[in-house]
C-alpha cells in the first residue's frame, strides 16, 4: 500500500471522497481493515477482488448503508457521523446501483425515477417527469416509461435503476456489481450506459468483475482481499505489471 | 374425476378449446375407467339426493317465523318508532359508497389516460353479477317483509348510491384520493350519531349490530393495528416493548373475556360520557382485540418486503418515514390482503359472541324467537338457524370475492 495518497487526486486535483483508517466489523468478523483511499472529482475507480473481500462493504459505507466502526469517511466535505441530517445529505449526493436492481415493483418506471426528486427535492411533477424522460432517453428506453419493472428485462431494469439514481443529480455514483445478476447478452447494454456516464465526467466507484470495463474507463483499479486494499494503480500498470503476489494470483485466476 | 394414468400413452390429450362437445368431455373426465365411472355415479347419486332434499326442505319450510320476526332479525329491539334512524343511516352509507366508487373509477380513468392503456369499464350487468349473492339475499329478505318500509329503504339506498355515483363521476377525484380515510371516518361518526343518537344504545341488535360491529371494528382496528406493527419494528426500545406487550397480552386472551371485561369493567375506567352504552363498550373490546391480530398480519407483510427496497429508497435520500409510507407499506399491505381478509371474515362471524354480554345479535335472535308462544318447541331452528347462517355466509363470501378481485388488480404474487 505504497502510494495511495500520492496517487489520490491525480484526476482533477480535488478530493471528493476520503476514507481514513476505516475499520468495519460484522460481529467478530472484520470486513474492512485499515482502509485508506482518497478519490478525486471525476475519477473512475474500479474495485475488484475475490468474493468476501469487502468490496461491497466498502462502497456501502460511503453512503452509510453500512456504518463503519472506526476511522473517518468524508464525502464532499461532509463527515459521516450518526447525525441523520448529514447522512441524508450524503445520500442525496451519492447515487447507488445495486446488483439486484431494487426497483420499486409497485411503481411504474417513470414513478420509480421521479419518486425521490418529488419527495426529497420537492420538484414539481411536470419538471420531474420531463427530467425522468430525458434520463430514460439517455439510458435508451424512453418507450418503457409507463411499464412496471416486472415487465422489463434485467438489462432494462438495471438501466432504469441507473436513471433513478441520476434523477437526484448525484455528484458520485456507486455501482455494486451492477452486471452480476444479468444474463450475458444484457451486460453490454448496461456497461455502455456506464461508459457513457464515465466519459461525461461522473465520479464513479464501481465494484465489478468486468475487467474489460476496468481497462477501458478506470482511472485507477483497486484490488481488495480480506478486507484490505492490497494494491492500487492505473489499469495499464495494474493489469500488465502487478506488484503484489495476491494480485498476480487473482489476475491469473480470472484472466 | 381424472386419475393418474397407468401408462404414459394413456395420458389425456391436452384440453383444446371448445368444439369437442360435452360427451367427449364427459367421457375423458367422468367415465374414463370403470372406477372413474363408479365414483362418478356414487357422487352423482349423493349430489342429486342432497339437491332434492334441499329443494323439498326449502319448499316445505314455513317462513312464517321469519316473516313475523323479520324486524328482530334485522335490527333487534331497536325502538320501532325510531327505525327511520338506521334507515336514513343506510341511505347515507349508499351515498358514501357512491362517492367512493366514483373516486375509484375516476382515478382509474385518470391513470388510464396517463398511461395510454385503455380501461375496460364494467357495465351495470357486470356489477350485478359481481354482487349477485348480496342481491339474491336482499331480494329474498324483501319477499319476507310485510310493510313497505324496508323495500323503500333499500330502493332509496340504491338510488342514492347510483345517483351520487353518476353525479360525482364528473368531478376530478384525483385531488381527493387521500380523502378516502377521512371520508370513512366521517361516515363512521355520522353513522353513530344518526343511527344511535338519542336512542337507547342497549337496544341495538340483529344483523344491524353484527354489520355495524364488523365495519366499525375494521375501521378502528386497522389504523391501530398498523401503528402497533410499526411500533413493533421501531428502533425505540420503549415503543417496541409496549407494542410487543400489548400484542402478546391481547392475543393471549379470548375475545369473550374481553367482551365481558368491556361490558362489565370498562365503566370503572372510562368516564360515563365515553361509554354511553353497551354497543360502544363492545366495539372498544372488539377494536382492541382485532388490532393485535391485524398488527401481526401487517408485521408479516412488512417482513415480506426485501431489505433491498429500503436500501434503494435510502440511497436516493428518502427519509425513513417516507420510505415506510411510499415504498414499504404499499408492498407490505398488498401482500397482506389474503390474511387480512381472513381476519375480517372471522371478525364478522365473531361478532355473534356479543350474546355473552346480553346483546341480541342475529344469531341470538334466531334461537330466541323459537321461545315465542306461537313457535315454541316446533323445531323451527331448522328454519331460523339456516337463515342466520345465510346472512353470515353472504357477507363473508362477498368479502372473499372482492378481496380476490383486489388481489388480481394489484397483481399480488407477481413482482
Amino acid at each position: 500500500m505504497t502510494d495511495v495518497f500520492a496517487d489520490a487526486t491525480k484526476a482533477t486535483g480535488d478530493a471528493i471522497i476520503e476514507l481514513i483508517d476505516v475499520d468495519k466489523f460484522f460481529g467478530e468478523f472484520q470486513a474492512l481493515k485499515d482502509i485508506n483511499i482518497i478519490i478525486g472529482k471525476k475519477e473512475v475507480v474500479v474495485v475488484i477482488g475475490p468474493s468476501g473481500s469487502g468490496k461491497s462493504t466498502l462502497i456501502r459505507c460511503i453512503n452509510r448503508l453500512e456504518k463503519h466502526d472506526r476511522g473517518t469517511i468524508i464525502v464532499d466535505g461532509i463527515e459521516l457521523t450518526d447525525d441523520i441530517r448529514n447522512i441524508q445529505v450524503v445520500r442525496r449526493e451519492t447515487g447507488m446501483v445495486f446488483q439486484q436492481f431494487n426497483l420499486f415493483p409497485h411503481l411504474t418506471v417513470i414513478d420509480n425515477i421521479t419518486l425521490a426528486p418529488r419527495q426529497v427535492r420537492r420538484e414539481a411533477k411536470k419538471e420531474a417527469d420531463e427530467n425522468a424522460m430525458a434520463l430514460l432517453e439517455r439510458v435508451g428506453i424512453p418507450e418503457q416509461a409507463r411499464k412496471y419493472p416486472g415487465q422489463l428485462s434485467g438489462g432494462q431494469q438495471q438501466r432504469v435503476a441507473i436513471a433513478r439514481s441520476l434523477a437526484m443529480r448525484p455528484k458520485v455514483m456507486l455501482f455494486d456489481e451492477p452486471t452480476s445478476a444479468l444474463d450475458p447478452e444484457m451486460i453490454k447494454e448496461v456497461l455502455d450506459v456506464m461508459v457513457e456516464l464515465a466519459q461525461g465526467g461522473m465520479t464513479m466507484i464501481v465494484v465489478t468483475h468486468e475487467m474489460g470495463f476496468a481497462r477501458q474507463v478506470a482511472d485507477r483499479v483497486v484490488f481488495m482481499a480480506d478486507g484490505q486494499i492490497v494494491e492500487v494503480g492505473p489499469p495499464e500498470h495494474f493489469f500488465l505489471d502487478p506488484q503484489e503476489d495476491r494480485t498476480k494470483l487473482f489476475l491469473s485466476q480470472i484472466l | 374425476m381424472t386419475v393418474t394414468p397407468a401408462r404414459p400413452e394413456d395420458r389425456m390429450p391436452l384440453p383444446t378449446s371448445a368444439g369437442r362437445g360435452v360427451s367427449e368431455w364427459a367421457r375423458t373426465h367422468l367415465f374414463r375407467t370403470w372406477y372413474d365411472t363408479l365414483l362418478t355415479l356414487m357422487f352423482g347419486v349423493a349430489f342429486a339426493g342432497a339437491t332434492v332434499a334441499l329443494i323439498r326442505f326449502v319448499g316445505a319450510a314455513d317462513f312464517t317465523i321469519l316473516r313475523r320476526n323479520l324486524a328482530l332479525f334485522m335490527v333487534g329491539r331497536f325502538p320501532r318508532d325510531q327505525l327511520w334512524r338506521p334507515a336514513v343511516a343506510l341511505i347515507l352509507v349508499g351515498v358514501f359508497i357512491g362517492v367512493m366508487a366514483a373516486m375509484t373509477v375516476g382515478s382509474a380513468i385518470a391513470k388510464a389516460a396517463e398511461s395510454g392503456i385503455p380501461m375496460t369499464r364494467s357495465t351495470p350487468w357486470a356489477v350485478l353479477r359481481r354482487f349477485w349473492p348480496l342481491v339474491a339475499v336482499a331480494a329474498f329478505i324483501l319477499t319476507l317483509t310485510r310493510t313497505i318500509g324496508p323495500a323503500v329503504t333499500v330502493l332509496a339506498t340504491l338510488g342514492a348510491g347510483v345517483g351520487v355515483f353518476m353525479a360525482a363521476a364528473r368531478i376530478p377525484w384525483r385531488l381527493l384520493r387521500r380523502g378516502w380515510l377521512l371520508l370513512l371516518a366521517l361516515l363512521a361518526v355520522i353513522y353513530l350519531v344518526l343511527a344511535g343518537g338519542g336512542v337507547n344504545w342497549n337496544g341495538w341488535g340483529g344483523l344491524h349490530l353484527n354489520l355495524f360491529l364488523t365495519v366499525a371494528g375494521i375501521l378502528f382496528a386497522f389504523p391501530l393495528g398498523l401503528l402497533l406493527a410499526l411500533g413493533r419494528r421501531s428502533s425505540l426500545p420503549v415503543v417496541r416493548w409496549l407494542s410487543v406487550s400489548y400484542i402478546e397480552l391481547i392475543r393471549g386472551v379470548p375475545l369473550i373475556t374481553l367482551l365481558l371485561l368491556g361490558a362489565f369493567a370498562l365503566g370503572f375506567f372510562l368516564p360515563a360520557a365515553l361509554s354511553p352504552g353497551q354497543v360502544i363498550r363492545v366495539l372498544i373490546a372488539i377494536t382492541l382485540f382485532e388490532a393485535a391480530y391485524i398488527a401481526e398480519v401487517v408485521r408479516g407483510g412488512l417482513q415480506s418486503v426485501p431489505e433491498g427496497q429500503v436500501e434503494a429508497a435510502q440511497s436516493v435520500g428518502m427519509p425513513p418515514w417516507k420510505t415506510m409510507r411510499l415504498v414499504v407499506l404499499p408492498q407490505a399491505l398488498r401482500n397482506t390482503i389474503p390474511a387480512m381478509v381472513g381476519q375480517f371474515i372471522s371478525l364478522y362471524k365473531d361478532t355473534s359472541l356479543v350474546t355473552v354480554v346480553g346483546m341480541f345479535d342475529v344469531l341470538r335472535v334466531s334461537t330466541a324467537v323459537n321461545s315465542q308462544p306461537d313457535f315454541l318447541a316446533k323445531g323451527l331452528e331448522s328454519v331460523t338457524l339456516p337463515f342466520a347462517a345465510l346472512l353470515f355466509w353472504v357477507g363473508s363470501y362477498v368479502m372473499s370475492r372482492e378481496a380476490r378481485r383486489l388481489e388480481k388488480r394489484l397483481g399480488v404474487g407477481e413482482r
